[in-house]
């Protein structure tokens, strides 16, 4: 008694109470919390409605009553994760202890375009390996140069040991394929070891109130020169449908650079920069809240196109061979070849 | 001329044996009225703190937990001028752990104030102090588990109007001393950014514009008040107190749509000690700021 005299009667005596969201912890409550946050927070409902119809009032009618009935805590948490699993989008994610609702379709519906038996084939057993990026010089003198993920923090001397150690090729595969993403600042950093000078490469908004369309001036990011060792000689960046998030967010900034080529497959998008929140049940929910554009003022939230498209082929995949690699290797030795001709002429 | 000499001689010796009582009179006249030049009280409490914090741009539901909390005082005189106003500034730091379901948060806040006040005695033992402060206030609200918003930034700076009542009363044989102060910003600035702007953009891409927003009742609604007890010690210097602190920190805005209040009470227990610039200390030891 005395605590919540202490906590919220004398404040409220006093100054007048900013509270918190009105929902209790019961199932409905949960729901409507969940609901609400979404519908205040989610960035990409004009998206959703354009690419395939959403309609989050009729998400609301849909699983109000279901999550109504709901018995138990378990049942409550596949109930809440299905109803985010209708906003399609991988950044949308539902964790208790029951563990986190993901919605996969965004690659498991396409060609996987990646093996790492395969890729085996390729790095050998004497790659490098730099604080999670894997590279080599394959045979022909070109670099390849393997991204798992952007959640670790290589840094630049890291970098510029890597393309030091890669200077005598002809060019570079930077191979981030399945990269689920991690720090847009990772993605970012690595992007700048290939430029020489300030571009500009994109758009970042933010909601600036709780309507689905209230968005802030989309402002320009730019794709600084790195302090260490840049790499100017041809690149192509290969990509698959696990291309994600802050791995999307690198091929959106690779693209504007002349001396690289995207192939592959289109990315699995994931370009909202997402927020969390929690629940009244203290689940957390996270979302995508502030949309990152590409530098022609488009969403990237579907994908990036490849400048080159290029499968694995079936044939090749019995025989352990990457056609991706393979093509990228051609594109590069193409970029040469028109080099000497125009030397020729 | 040897007459002359003696005469005057006696002269002198009269006029100043007459004028030793008049020169030791207004020697202890002297002595009586010396005003210290600077004359503090100090205190130093360290307690306990309950918290209650909610901020919309982590989470929609409020964080409740307890934590650690030090505070340093000092209130003093004028330094010239005749008494007429009285200074204090006061340090406050806490660092507190609380919880929403699974979910932790660290909340760790320093602020300090300083405040010029202008006494007015009602009686004896009471006087009320009316006056104003200027509060600067850093910290932040991390919630480990919100992955690109795990970070709430807390900056500010306020000018408030300020006012204490001060009691002495006996108590036990020796004279006790209460005190309450409340303090509310009228107007200031704090760092606020918009709804839906993540940190990355703020910091990482440098678009800074308009995340220092006004601050005024209406948009943040905060109090600080303090209950403080002074009781006297008996195995103590006169100039010692055992300090006996409450302090309620209601600090709330609502701002861009992004709701916060940081309640906390604080309960802590220290020393105040009165200090002396002059060396007559015993001569003025009776005498408090408070």
């Amino acid at each position: 008694m005395i605590k919540r005299l202490l906590t919220y009667i004398l404040p409220l005596m006093l100054t007048g109470c900013i509270q918190e969201d009105d929902f209790s912890d019961t199932p409905n409550g949960n729901f409507e919390a969940l609901w609400r946050v979404i519908d205040e927070r989610y960035c990409f409902f004009e998206q959703a409605e354009e690419e395939f119809g959403l309609n989050w009032n009729a998400v609301y009618e849909k699983y109000r009553p279901i999550a109504e009935e709901c018995k138990s805590d378990a049942q409550l948490f596949d109930v809440l994760g299905d109803m985010l699993a209708e906003l399609r989008d991988g950044h949308v994610n539902l964790s208790s202890i029951y563990g986190t609702k993901f919605y996969w379709d965004w690659k498991l519906n396409h060609p996987i375009n990646f093996s790492d038996s395969i890729q085996r084939n390729y790095l050998g057993k004497d790659f490098r390996l730099t604080n999670g990026i894997k590279y080599t010089t394959l045979p022909d003198s070109i670099g390849y140069i393997y991204v798992e993920s952007f959640a670790g923090g290589f840094s630049t001397d890291n970098l510029s040991l890597m393309l030091l150690n890669l200077k005598n090729t002809k060019g570079v595969i930077i191979d981030i394929r399945n990269n689920g993403g991690g720090m847009l600042t990772s993605a970012e950093k690595l992007a700048s070891a290939f430029t020489d000078r300030k571009i500009h490469c994109g758009y970042i908004q933010h909601k600036t109130g709780k309507g689905h369309n209230e968005f802030s001036r989309p402002e320009k990011i730019y794709l600084e020169p790195s302090k260490g060792a840049i790499w100017l000689r041809p690149a192509v960046v290969l990509t698959n449908r696990g291309v994600y998030s802050a791995a999307n967010h690198f091929v959106m900034l690779m693209r504007e650079l002349p001396h690289v080529t995207i192939l592959g497959d289109t990315t699995g998008g994931g370009s909202g920069l997402p927020l969390n929140s929690t629940l009244p049940n203290g689940w957390s929910v996270r979302m995508s809240a502030c949309p990152i554009l590409n530098a022609q003022g488009e969403h990237t939230e579907f994908g990036i196109a490849p400048d080159v498209k290029a499968d694995i082929t079936a044939a090749d995949w019995q025989q352990g061979r990457d056609t991706m690699i393979e093509r990228a290797k051609e594109e590069i030795f193409a970029i040469y070849d028109k080099k000497a001709d125009k030397e020729a002429e | 001329m040897k007459n002359v000499i003696s005469k005057v001689t006696l002269l002198i010796a009269a006029l100043a044996l007459a004028a030793l009582p008049a020169a030791s009179r207004a020697q202890h006249f002297v002595a009586d009225t010396i005003i210290p030049e600077r004359i503090a009280v100090k205190s130093t409490t360290y307690g306990i703190t309950s918290i209650n914090s909610l901020d919309t741009y982590l989470s929609g539901y409020s964080f409740s937990g307890g934590g650690v909390h030090i505070q340093h005082e000092s209130f003093r005189d004028a330094r010239t001028g005749s008494y007429r106003w009285k200074y204090q500034t006061i340090f406050n730091g806490m660092l507190g752990y609380t919880t929403q379901g699974n979910n932790g948060e660290i909340a760790g806040l320093a602020s300090y104030a300083w405040g010029g006040y202008h006494p007015f005695s009602i009686g004896k033992r009471l006087k009320l102090l009316a006056g104003a402060q200027i509060e600067v206030e850093g910290g932040a609200l991390y919630v480990p588990s919100n992955g690109n918003n795990p970070v709430s930034m807390k900056l500010r700076a306020a000018i408030a109007a300020s006012g204490m009542a001060i009691y002495h009363f006996p108590a036990k044989g020796k004279e006790w001393t209460a005190r309450l102060q409340a303090d509310v910003p009228l107007a200031g600035a704090m760092f606020a950014p918009e709804y839906g702007q993540s940190y990355y953009e703020i910091f990482g891409l440098g678009h800074a514009g308009g995340t220092v927003a006004f601050t005024h009742p209406f948009n943040s609604p905060s109090l600080r008040y303090m209950l403080t007890l002074d009781i006297p010690l008996k195995w103590r210097r006169h100039s010692t107190t055992l300090r006996l602190s409450y302090t309620g920190n209601i600090f709330q805005s609502d701002i861009n749509s992004i709701r916060c209040h940081i309640y906390r009470h604080s309960f802590g227990i220290g020393f105040a000690r009165t200090i002396f610039k002059i060396k007559q200390e015993n001569k003025i030891k009776a005498y408090s700021p408070f």
